[in-house]
């Protein structure tokens, strides 16, 4: 995580363990509490969750209840569906976190510009995310996108293109998830960069200037790199949230049509939650779970691995 | 020098024209959604979409004040939303303070840790929650409903102000601890106040997440605690949608948000600088 | 928690029990402090309807008092009236009962959480039949023979529990023991734009092929009129409530001894004739439609006909959200290929939690009988105060009292006669295949008719694929 220990110290610091030892007394006082609180609200479900992968459970079939090994596991590596799933997970969260990335970024460079009433940019652009996502799903899907009688439907008719059957036809509905995740959640990127690039040194720009280096290659060459830390914690925290998204897409297409956006989350709850299958959605879940952390984890690395002596 | 400025202050005003343009199209489902609010329930489907129609404040009174009154629900929200995000502040930005800049035992693994209890799916987490909080009798209770939410909103909250943290100059602790102030004093004189822009943050987004949750509050609330997420559903049966009070009370249920997050303006900015370079201008 | 095979007597019930029994007296002292004149008035005449109708049952309505339960149900009229009447029944049974109002999309999972864990929070719910067997198969629901047959439960002179609609009963029985009261029932009838019809010189259908017919006909997308609609949603409550009238009135059967068949040449017609027509004259966007949206579209203007729940009548002819009161009319379901015609046997009932105390599950009993008796029928009906009438009486006896039937006239044209018509002759026990493993084969089934109607799959391979995972799931 953080590389303090590398950091500068004063001599005084240095002295002998016992200060030391207060120091990691203290500091292991100061982390207790919540992690006491973490550990015990999260052990106990994350042990259950993987115990029940192993298990059978099916409520239909109580007959059948009992230890299955790994064969939860096994049938998962042959489940179509489940990699169809990790197919359209994997499509949904690279998307809609580039899009945002990218979107977000422009605006804020277009608001940094402004140099008066920014707040009111801020304010409105931080709207689509405090709608709750249940009624962001069932919004878009009737009074937005439904053919004929939505208005993204009509607009579109209006400025001459072709109906478009959003929520209907298996790739329009994975289009229309994804921009729905990334209408409401762009405003997030959008407001750290913009914060970034408030903060940026205005020194190498002039610097820059003087080199005559043109507007492009300031961007690319200054601009972006200072960015860098910024957009990699936008991308890690948003490819979690998009990883574990449920309420919108649920109340937009409950996975639908057939499965065409049907992410695993959503066919995870399906198979525990309407087949009744317990234990198998237990091990969907769990197989959610590792993709998060193993897709946490490289990200984590390549935002250490890029800056070696930052302690960001 | 006379055509420099004016040249500058046309850029300006194309400029806003064009983001705002740009930030209306986004935000147009809002605004649609606010003009549907007014409407009559026959007209919100009416297509060509209504431009003019006769507006009416009767979904705002019905959502208030009428039967399917959202305000208990608002109040319910308030409370759980208000009583997570305390907790977590207060048990994450000590923790945070410790991973970033102490030296504290077995510092990685903690983290990591820390890390992975967010990447749970909810969705594994229900059934377990359900057991555990029954067996406590904290099922539609509001501590068993703000332990749960501390769940996901503790490790983001740590790891967020993480960030913060570790942003600040080494040398005003290096004073701090050279003028003699205990390890308490200088966080609680020093760090807090310096990090207080990354702290409103995560009040916003630990706010804003509590606020919005679904599946927990339907799961594990009940009568005693709901949400104005389930609360919303008065509105969505078997038999219909009533589009314009759900409009009505969606709007409704942003606002405590919103008002929080004005309020926050300021805070927010300063602290929204993550991993940028030190000493930069602020605006 | 260890409990006997009766699932009496959980752990910490003992303290309830002494508590509310503790209470008994001093309510009972509070109560003799009021004036006598006020007892005498609040014991005749609850708020919405009249107590001593109740307690001529031969049976002590308070033997719970003091019991607290919740009853789960869904945000929809016929509960919020429910809800609206709901002190009468505690001024009557001294019980203090709760509804709760949760999202459709997930009150069936709430349900069976709190059923399979044993934990009691929901005394009774608002059921989906179809779930029985699987409630049934994990004897998580008490049977109801004991209840309508003990003497100091119910009073069967007064309550007359086979005046509720036969086709409900059977709904909410498994091999032949009633596990719950309906509460609302529904039948599927069609429901057609009279005026549009009439200028076009075609009546309701009798056949399926009259009712593509009759698409056809009025259909003109060009000025936004679209021939019918059905529901198209992916979902065991949704497409698989449209669907499965249709494979019956094809001759369809669902099982065959014990294996389900869903790729029978019966289904297979059904299918092609469900894809057909909603792609041939419905609007686009139906394959993501529910009964909600459905109706908005008639209520609308756009769509010539529908087939759906009797109870959107109340939806569609609502000045409030309708532009076309008063040109509706109503007909039966069109006869398929087998002479049949084929209405849903829907209906919400009230089943009694397995694991509650007995002081609770007499408490919940009293609820069931209280909330499917006539008088609380008619209460929420014709006689509820509010706008919204509930349309979806149980008792076969209310579908003949006049004030009721005048209340239905007044949606359209041969409403009464409709939706009469469906209750007594179109309804089949059988309808959709009843299993315990309901929730996952019907589940199957909904994706694979939505596959055929997007074009995903052709009809017949969509078929032969759901049955290949019906099998898995019922030999797994």
């Amino acid at each position: 995580m953080s590389q303090s220990s590398d950091a500068p110290v004063s001599s005084s610091r240095r002295k002998g363990g016992g200060i030391h030892a207060g120091e990691r007394r203290f500091a292991f006082a100061l982390t207790m509490p919540g992690l006491l609180v973490l550990f015990l609200t999260t052990t106990f479900p994350l042990l259950y969750l993987i115990w029940s992968s192993f298990q059978t459970i099916n409520l239909a079939m109580p007959f059948l209840d009992g230890f299955a090994g790994v064969d939860n596991y096994v049938q998962m590596w042959g489940d179509a569906r489940f990699w169809h799933a990790i197919r359209l997970t994997g499509i949904y969260t690279t998307t809609s976190v580039v899009l945002q990335v990218v979107i977000g970024l422009g605006l804020a460079l277009l608001v940094m510009q402004i140099p008066a009433g920014q707040w009111v940019f801020r304010i409105v652009a931080i709207l689509p995310i405090v709608l709750a996502p249940v009624v962001v799903g069932l919004f878009w899907r009737t009074v937005m996108l439904s053919p004929n009688f939505g208005l993204v439907d009509y607009l579109i008719q209006a400025l001459g293109f072709e109906q478009v059957n959003w929520l209907g036809a298996p790739t329009p509905a994975l289009i229309s998830v994804i921009i729905i995740h990334t209408w409401q959640w762009t405003p997030f990127a959008f407001l750290v960069l913009l914060a970034s690039l408030a903060s940026l040194p205005v020194d190498v720009y002039e610097a820059a200037r003087i080199d005559r280096a043109n507007a492009f290659q300031r961007f690319w060459h200054i601009t972006l790199p200072l960015l860098r830390p910024a957009i990699v914690i936008v991308v890690i925290i948003r490819s979690m949230i998009a990883l574990s998204a449920f309420a919108a897409i649920f109340a937009a297409t409950g996975g639908g049509p057939g499965t065409a956006s049907e992410i695993l989350n959503l066919y995870a709850f399906k198979t525990s939650f309407i087949e009744l299958n317990f234990g198998y959605g237990s091990a969907l879940a769990v197989s959610l779970l590792v993709i998060t952390m193993v897709v946490s984890g490289v990200l984590f690395y390549l935002r250490t691995a890029r800056h070696p002596g930052t302690k960001t | 020098m006379n055509v420099y400025r004016h040249a500058r202050l046309l850029r300006t005003i194309v400029l806003m024209i064009v983001t705002g343009a740009l930030l209306l199209v986004w935000v147009l489902p809002l605004i649609w959604a606010f003009v549907v609010s007014l409407k009559s329930e026959r007209e919100v489907l009416a297509y060509p979409p209504s431009v003019v129609f006769e507006p009416t404040w009767s979904n705002y009174v019905d959502a208030l004040f009428g039967s399917f009154s959202i305000v208990d629900s608002l109040l319910t929200s308030t409370i759980v939303a208000t009583a997570t995000t305390v907790l977590t502040i207060a048990l994450a930005v000590p923790a945070a303070y410790a991973f970033a800049r102490l030296r504290l035992p077995a510092k990685r693994p903690l983290g990591f840790y820390t890390l992975a209890t967010q990447m749970v799916p909810p969705v594994g987490l229900v059934i377990p929650y359900f057991l555990i909080l029954n067996r406590l009798s904290w099922l539609d209770t509001y501590h068993g409903m703000v332990i749960v939410y501390l769940t996901f909103s503790l490790p983001f909250a740590i790891w967020l102000m993480v960030s913060y943290m570790e942003d600040i100059p080494w040398e005003m602790e290096e004073a701090a601890f050279l003028d003699r102030a205990s390890r308490l004093q200088t966080l609680w004189h020093i760090v807090i106040p310096q990090v207080r822009g990354g702290i409103a943050v995560t009040v916003i987004f630990v706010f804003l997440n509590a606020w919005n949750e679904f599946l927990f509050a339907v799961q594990l609330g009940g009568n005693t605690v709901r949400p104005v997420t389930v609360a919303m559903y008065n509105f969505v049966s078997v038999e219909q949608t009533l589009w314009a009070k759900l409009s009505a009370a969606a709007l409704v249920a942003m606002l405590p948000v919103v008002i929080i997050g004005i309020a926050a303006q300021r805070q927010i900015v300063k602290g929204l600088t993550v991993g940028a370079v030190k000493g930069g201008a602020r605006k | 928690m260890k409990k006997d095979k009766h699932n009496n007597q959980r752990p910490g019930t003992g303290t309830v029990r002494r508590r509310t029994i503790l209470k008994a007296p001093l309510a009972a002292a509070a109560a003799f402090a009021v004036p006598g004149l006020l007892i005498g008035k609040a014991q005749a005449a609850g708020k919405y309807m009249n107590l001593d109708s109740f307690r001529a049952a031969n049976i002590d309505w308070r033997m719970a008092k003091g019991a607290k339960i919740t009853v789960g149900v869904i945000p929809a009229g016929y509960f919020q009236n429910l809800e609206a009447v709901m002190s009468d029944f505690e001024a009557l049974t001294g019980v203090q009962a709760r509804l709760e109002m949760t999202p459709p999309g997930q009150i069936r999972q709430k349900a069976v959480l709190d059923l399979s864990s044993k934990t009691g929070t929901w005394a009774s719910h608002a059921a989906d039949p179809m779930y029985y067997m699987l409630y049934v198969a994990n004897g998580w629901i008490d049977p109801l023979d004991n209840y309508l047959g003990d003497a100091k439960l119910t009073d069967d002179r007064w309550f007359q529990f086979e005046d509720i609609q036969p086709g409900h009963r059977g709904a909410t029985s498994v091999d032949r023991r009633p596990y719950a009261v309906p509460f609302d029932g529904e039948a599927t009838i069609q429901i057609y734009r009279k005026d549009v019809y009439d200028a076009k010189g075609v009546g309701p259908a009798d056949t399926l092929d009259e009712y593509a017919a009759n698409a056809k006909t009025v259909h003109d997308p060009a000025n936004r009129l679209w021939g019918c609609a059905l529901r198209g949603f992916r979902g065991a409550g949704q497409n698989m409530y449209i669907y499965p009238s249709l494979f019956r009135a094809y001759g369809g059967e669902w099982f065959d001894g014990k294996r389900v068949v869903v790729d029978s040449p019966e289904a297979l017609a059904a299918l092609e004739y469900y894809v057909s027509l909603l792609n041939s004259y419905a609007p686009s966007g139906v394959e993501n439609w529910n009964w909600p949206d459905i109706a908005d579209a008639f209520g609308q203007g756009t769509l010539g006909s529908y087939i759906d729940a009797h109870g959107s009548a109340a939806v569609v002819a609502n000045p409030e959200k309708s532009k076309v009161v008063g040109k509706i009319g109503f007909a039966r379901w069109p006869k398929g290929p087998s002479g049949k015609r084929v209405t849903s046997i829907w209906n919400w009932s009230f089943p009694i939690n397995g694991a509650l105390s007995k002081k609770d599950k007499h408490a919940t009993w009293l609820f069931a009988q209280w909330a499917g008796s006539r008088e609380v029928q008619i209460a929420t009906s014709y006689d509820f105060p509010g706008a919204y009438k509930r349309t979806g009486a149980n008792r076969g006896s209310l579908w003949k009292d006049p004030k009721f039937l005048d209340l239905m006239g007044k949606f359209g044209h041969n409403y009464v006669k409709a939706a009469t018509e469906s209750f007594a002759k179109d309804t089949d026990p059988d309808w959709r295949p009843r299993l315990p493993q309901w929730p996952a084969v019907g589940d199957t089934m909904a994706t694979a008719i939505q596959s055929a109607l997007v074009g995903q799959a052709k009809p017949k391979e969509a078929l032969k694929e759901a049955q290949k995972k019906i099998d898995q799931i019922l030999k797994v």
